[in-house]
């Protein structure tokens, strides 16, 4: 094999490549990469229409307002807004520049939380009990009102920026939507925050709305985004007014419940 | 320039005696007249191996000093030592210290940290390092921009080390094993050497001897050293071993020839005295002996490659260029999609991981072992484990004809008597002689051969079958004694009952052998005389000839009659001998008559002639069906023997590698009665070629005959030319094999693609540089041994194929990962877990499966265009079957993901959200949200389903393999049994990392929903049905396009 010089290889390659005299191009003729390339589609639409057929036998099997399994999504996680790239929150109060984006990222989120929006789309519910609505899967169910007016001082209505002006910024939790999903089976699951590591002092107050930072039973359960069309997730804001500042502070936030 | 010319006399002296008038000029104008030829490279090449060929053989000349010029004295004083007396113990340890032990350093073995760290960069092991130093680059890299979770990569990078590691470990000691079989080899039974020492004689181990040791030989003995004779006593001496002449040669104590190589009065190391007894000084030891430097001589030929070495390259070549090709083509899709580089980085490595099967060079390591085994079984011991697969490639087997072909002792084979001829039972287990012994003449001719007979059985041996008996005497008198023994059984009583009263032995004057009996008959007292020897010379003293037991007048009519009968004899390459006797008359010789052998008092002619027994060195029984088995496989036999071209002639003839209605050109000159020269050489199939004629033929010569001739007969050759006849082969292109048992096969030996050594016969020098040893010296466990290296070559190729499959499912999975930015399918860590764990014993288990159809009855595989690893078996299994199962491990993918509430349509695109570690609220296509960690274990889930569906369609994968071409119910779907072991491990492997592994998170594996197990069951069952199919129309339509672009 070492014995070829590098032009013969050309040579071969060459050869290889485009053969004059048997008029192949790569090992074979016009003919017959006709025929492979003809095999091969007929062989590839096959295959394609046997993927096709078992995914779409696959898919008519599955319900269109639940999934067939949802032990992967529960426990639900938690969210916090605002959210820019990451969850690490810092700014300089004396510049705008560094705490707007927050404010914008906020006021964008809780938008489709607007009283107005609410009023007109969703019901009023009863406080305190599961909003559990009966009949026919494919039925439209309704959702219950969560007014931006809630959450307070951190509704943005009377701070337009959220307490970020002032060093004390108001952060909002989310709970997962989970179809079907009842948290804290009867009991409000409600909100707890502190320090993950260090100084506990670091974190001195914290305040949470609406109520003492509970998700009401009556957001849930979920119906999934199908018949649950207007469903808006209910928040907790927390209210960070005391916390060390120009120090890093790593707080960590629980939902307390049964069943998580 | 003149003392350069008789340095090259000497050499062609002790390669061919029969040669001296070649002169060095001819070679030269040899290798003139090639130098106009194509392959000028070639020959260039040739030449330097010539070249150094016969320099490697001045110094062996050199190698002796003068001491066979020197006299007994001169000799003593310039060894300090004393014939009589020896050495001093002491003078001699000391000698022993400055000179070393007398035995041959074994060839310099590869360094085993060398041999290790080969199996480290070998095959696919630099890619897997690439991917491994990317891994920790990327690692590096991420550390640096203080991402979050960088050590993923440090891992994926120590565990592809790791893997690396793991697998060149494994076959370092796979080889390591394998050559330990060879190792016991070595350790032969110290030999014993009788020296004088301290004016004692005493017995010494042989690797203590020193120079200037006076030593003892007796018949029997090997020669412990090179000596020079300073005493000898009917001394003859083998030297087969060392120069290839067949005939034993006599020693004596004086200086003949100005050759050390040629004088009498050296014996060399390793030769076997055959009869007689000498004293004599030793003058090299060790590594300095004639023998020693043959054996380091065999280094300088090169050793050819494998062909199954060439083919795993070729294959890795292959596999590694698909594996760069497509990671650097989709390192550039993913560049110029914008991925970041760091993350192009990673992919490049997945998609390496993916097209590299890891285990499968084990695999190919542990299959060549398993039948390796299989053949050490069948009494072929493999050296180097890819020689298994050569034999199987061989096209032609250059076979020796003494004790591979033959049984290696002379049987009498013919008896004439009565004017007829008889013939003997010549098989290996002789318990009777069919001929018909009715007739007295038949009575007195065992006479002779009983009494006319000096050699004895060793005693204590009276419960072995005669043919197994150690006999002390020549070679003829043993077969006459085992033959007498067989039909008259106890010969040595009735020698005993004759007793013997005079005798004249054998001598090469008079060439007859002679004794004088009393008989056993006590009513006769006449002395009888029995007499054997060369025909011609028995008959010269006869003036009678018995015929039915009676005497009649020796005519012209009945010394015809005798004349054609020898010369049929003759004919078929026997060696005759003639008998006679005479009754004594007792009147002339009473009881008490002084016989005396010096003045033979007694009569020595007008005897009655008897009859004539002739004796072969017989075929063993199983050679002529193997002979025909390679015939049937396409494999061409030629014989290479030192001895006479009738006798090889006729041996070809009774085995086979000559056919019967084959003729010679010297046959179809005698047939028609022409002049050799006018024969139309193309007319004859077979060919005898004597050593001499070969000796004068040009290279293209030799490729005419070895080209045009299918049977070929090479008689009087020296081992010497047996490298030429290899080389000669080999530039037809043919895979040879060589056997050959004496130190001066050994280049041979090793120029052949497989030199096989014979276990019983072979010289140590012939064993290292083999590649095989055949343990029984025959003939026929070579065509075992092709028969298994077929077997293998056609179950690698399943093996690879079947490897080769899932590594497309492997791959699309990174590829649509790329392309689709779908949740990423399968994880680098369960590749590995899939090629190294679930696929290992499957692919083993192919190396069991039994042959389709009858191997040996198709041509020796095409060493240009059968390859292993060809365009049919890439393609069919990486575009067909690979596809196939890919969809069906995607179909899985989709249904977990979807069933879980992600369906397809929302997986396209995904793939930056989904893994971005701050997105903790990811929407699913119900509108139910997850967190990172979630996504990730989901995740795990479609890794682990991914990998349960490959691992089912590999089972569908390994079974379709067990065949080729025939249907899996031909073949038998349980016949063998290993592939269920494989498919039951691989199952089985698969559950416990599914369930038993499942919570240990390094690993991400998950436990599995049952029923995800089933889902790609139908695209199994789907690649069963087409394979069949397949395999069909192949059947059905030969030569057709579905059968040149199906099968593989």
């Amino acid at each position: 094999m070492g014995s070829k010089t590098w032009a013969d290889l050309a040579r071969e390659m060459k050869m290889f490549l485009w053969n004059p005299e048997e008029r192949t191009c790569l090992g074979r003729t016009a003919k017959s990469w006709g025929l492979i390339f003809l095999f091969y589609f007929i062989f590839y639409t096959c295959l394609a229409g046997m993927f096709a057929f078992c995914l779409y036998v696959m898919l008519l099997t599955l319900s269109p307002y639940t999934p067939r399994y949802r032990d992967r999504v529960s426990p639900p996680g938690v969210m916090i807004r605002p959210y820019l790239n990451g969850f690490t929150i810092a700014f300089n109060v004396s510049q705008p520049g560094t705490w707007q984006p927050y404010v914008d990222s906020m006021h964008h989120f809780l938008a489709a939380y607007d009283d107005k929006v609410q009023e007109e789309k969703n019901i009023e519910c009863i406080s305190g009990r599961y909003f559990i609505q009966g009949g026919n899967e494919s039925e439209e169910k309704k959702a219950c009102q969560f007014k931006r007016s809630l959450l307070q001082n951190c509704s943005g209505i009377e701070d337009p920026t959220f307490g970020y002006s002032k060093g004390q910024p108001c952060i909002l939790l989310k709970m997962n939507r989970i179809i079907g999903y009842r948290p804290g089976a009867g009991v409000p699951v409600s909100v707890d925050c502190k320090v993950q590591k260090g100084n506990e002092s670091n974190l001195r107050s914290v305040d949470f709305y609406p109520g003492n930072g509970t998700f009401d039973l009556m957001y849930y359960p979920y119906y999934g985004k199908l018949t649950h069309v207007n469903y808006t997730s209910p928040l907790v804001a927390m209210h960070f007014t005391d916390v060390k500042k120009n120090y890093m502070v790593p707080i960590q936030c629980s939902l307390n419940g049964k069943g998580f | 320039l003149l003392q350069k010319k008789s340095d090259v006399y000497s050499v062609e002296d002790l390669w061919d005696k029969r040669s001296r008038k070649t002169d060095i000029g001819d070679e030269e104008e040899k290798y003139k007249d090639l130098k106009g030829n194509k392959k000028k490279r070639r020959q260039k090449t040739l030449r330097k191996k010539w070249r150094t060929f016969y320099s490697l053989s001045f110094s062996l000349s050199f190698g002796i000093q003068d001491d066979h010029k020197l006299s007994a004295s001169e000799l003593e004083e310039k060894y300090g030592t004393s014939v009589n007396k020896g050495l001093s113990s002491a003078r001699a340890a000391e000698i022993l210290a400055r000179d070393g032990p007398n035995s041959l350093t074994p060839p310099k073995a590869t360094p085993e940290i060398v041999k290790f760290l080969k199996q480290m960069v070998g095959g696919f092991s630099i890619l897997l390092w690439i991917g491994a130093v990317f891994s920790w680059i990327s690692f590096g890299i991420q550390l640096a921009q203080g991402a979050e979770s960088p050590f993923d990569n440090l891992y994926l990078g120590v565990v592809l080390a790791l893997v690396v590691i793991l697998t060149g470990i494994f076959a370092y000691y796979q080889e390591a094993k394998s050559t330990n079989i060879m190792a016991s080899f070595s350790k032969m039974i110290p030999q014993q050497a009788l020296v004088i020492r301290d004016a004692e004689k005493k017995e010494l181990p042989a690797d203590q001897l020193v120079v200037g040791d006076i030593v003892e030989i007796k018949g029997g003995d090997r020669i412990p050293a090179d000596i020079r004779l300073i005493f000898t006593q009917g001394c003859k001496v083998d030297n087969s071993s060392l120069t290839g002449e067949s005939e034993p040669q006599s020693r004596s104590c004086d200086f003949t020839h100005e050759n050390p190589l040629e004088t009498r009065n050296i014996a060399f190391y390793s030769t076997t005295c055959v009869e007689g007894t000498a004293t004599g000084i030793v003058i090299n030891t060790g590594d300095r002996t004639v023998i020693g430097r043959i054996a380091s001589l065999t280094s300088g030929v090169g050793n050819e490659k494998t062909p199954i070495a060439i083919e795993i390259e070729h294959f890795v070549y292959l596999v590694a260029g698909v594996a760069i090709s497509i990671g650097v083509l989709f390192f550039i899709i993913s560049v110029s999609m914008r991925y970041k580089i760091l993350d192009s980085i990673i992919f490049l490595i997945g998609i390496i991981v993916a097209n590299v099967p890891e285990g499968l060079l084990a695999t190919v390591t542990v299959s060549l072992s398993l039948t390796a085994k299989r053949m050490a079984k069948k009494n072929c011991l493999v050296k180097n484990l890819e020689a298994v697969e050569t034999l199987g490639s061989t096209s032609i087997i250059c076979s020796d004809k003494t004790g591979t072909l033959t049984q290696n002792r002379m049987t009498v084979a013919h008896l004439w008597f009565d004017n007829q001829i008889y013939s003997a039972d010549t098989s290996e287990d002789q318990t009777t002689q069919p001929f018909d012994q009715s007739s007295p003449s038949w009575t007195a001719l065992s006479k002779i051969v009983t009494l006319c007979n000096r050699a004895e059985f060793r005693p204590g041996q009276e419960n072995l079958p005669i043919m197994k008996r150690v006999v002390v005497g020549d070679a003829s008198e043993t077969a006459l004694l085992k033959f007498a023994e067989v039909i008259l059984g106890d010969v040595m009583s009735i020698r005993a009952r004759n007793r013997k009263v005079a005798e004249i032995p054998f001598n090469s004057t008079n060439k007859f052998q002679l004794s004088i009996h009393e008989t056993d008959d006590p009513n006769d007292k006449r002395f009888l005389l029995v007499m054997k020897g060369a025909p011609e010379r028995i008959l010269e003293r006869c003036s009678t000839i018995m015929i039915n037991g009676k005497e009649e007048p020796l005519d012209s009519e009945k010394a015809e009659a005798f004349q054609t009968a020898y010369m049929e004899l003759g004919g078929l390459g026997e060696r005759v001998l003639g008998f006679c006797h005479l009754y004594l008359p007792e009147d002339e010789f009473p009881d008490t008559y002084p016989f005396d052998t010096d003045s033979m008092n007694f009569p020595t002619s007008n005897l009655c002639f008897v009859g004539l027994l002739s004796m072969i060195d017989p075929p063993r029984s199983t050679v002529p069906d193997a002979v025909s088995k390679c015939r049937s496989a396409g494999i061409k036999v030629i014989m290479v023997t030192g001895d006479h071209p009738i006798t090889a002639k006729a041996i070809a003839k009774s085995v086979g590698i000559i056919s019967a209605t084959s003729e010679t050109v010297e046959d179809i000159a005698k047939r028609l009665n022409i002049p050799v020269e006018q024969v139309n050489r193309r007319e004859a199939t077979a060919a005898v070629v004597n050593g001499m004629e070969l000796k004068d033929m040009s290279l293209q010569q030799l490729d005419e005959i070895l080209c045009n001739h299918s049977e070929i007969v090479f008689a009087r050759t020296s081992p010497q030319q047996k490298l030429i006849i290899v080389e000669g082969c080999q530039r037809q292109g043919a895979v040879v094999a060589v056997t050959g048992d004496g130190v001066n096969d050994s280049p041979a030996l090793k120029k052949a693609d497989i030199g096989i050594a014979m276990g019983i016969a072979g010289s140590d020098a012939a064993k290292n540089a083999a590649d095989m040893v055949l343990l029984d010296d025959n003939f026929a466990s070579i065509v075992t041994g092709v028969e298994e290296g077929r077997l293998i070559f056609d179950n690698l190729k399943k093996t690879i194929a079947y490897t080769l499959t899932k590594n497309i499912a492997e791959l699309c999975p990174f590829l649509i990962y790329i392309i689709a930015s779908i949740p990423m399918p399968i994880g680098t860590i369960t590749i590995l877990f899939i090629d190294l764990g679930t696929d290992i014993i499957p692919s083993v288990a192919l190396a069991y499966e039994k042959a389709e159809s009858d191997i040996m009855n198709r041509r020796p595989r095409n060493k240009r265009k059968d390859r292993l690893v060809n365009e049919q078996l890439a393609v069919y299994s990486y575009l067909q079957i690979g596809i196939m199962q890919s969809v069906g491990a995607f179909i899985t993918y989709f249904t977990v993901y979807a069933e879980q509430g992600f369906l397809p349509s929302t997986l396209l695109g995904v793939r930056v959200d989904w893994e971005n570690n701050a997105i903790n609220d990811f929407e699913d296509s119900y509108g139910q949200q997850w967190t990172k960690y979630q996504r990730m274990y989901l995740q795990w889930t479609g890794y682990t389903a991914f990998f349960v569906s490959i691992t089912i369609q590999q089972v569908a994968d390994l079974i379709i393999r067990k065949t080729r071409r025939n249907s899996i119910f031909q073949q038998g779907l349980f016949r063998n049994k290993v592939i269920w072991v494989g498919i039951f491990s691989q199952i089985g492997i698969a559950l416990i990392l599914t369930y038993g592994l499942g919570h240990v998170t390094a690993l991400n594996f998950t436990p599995l929903r049952f029923q995800y197990w089933f889902v790609a069951v139908p695209f199994a069952i789907l690649i069963w049905v087409y394979d069949e199919v397949r395999k069909l129309f192949i059947r059905r339509y030969p030569g057709s396009w579905w059968d040149k672009n199906m099968y593989y």
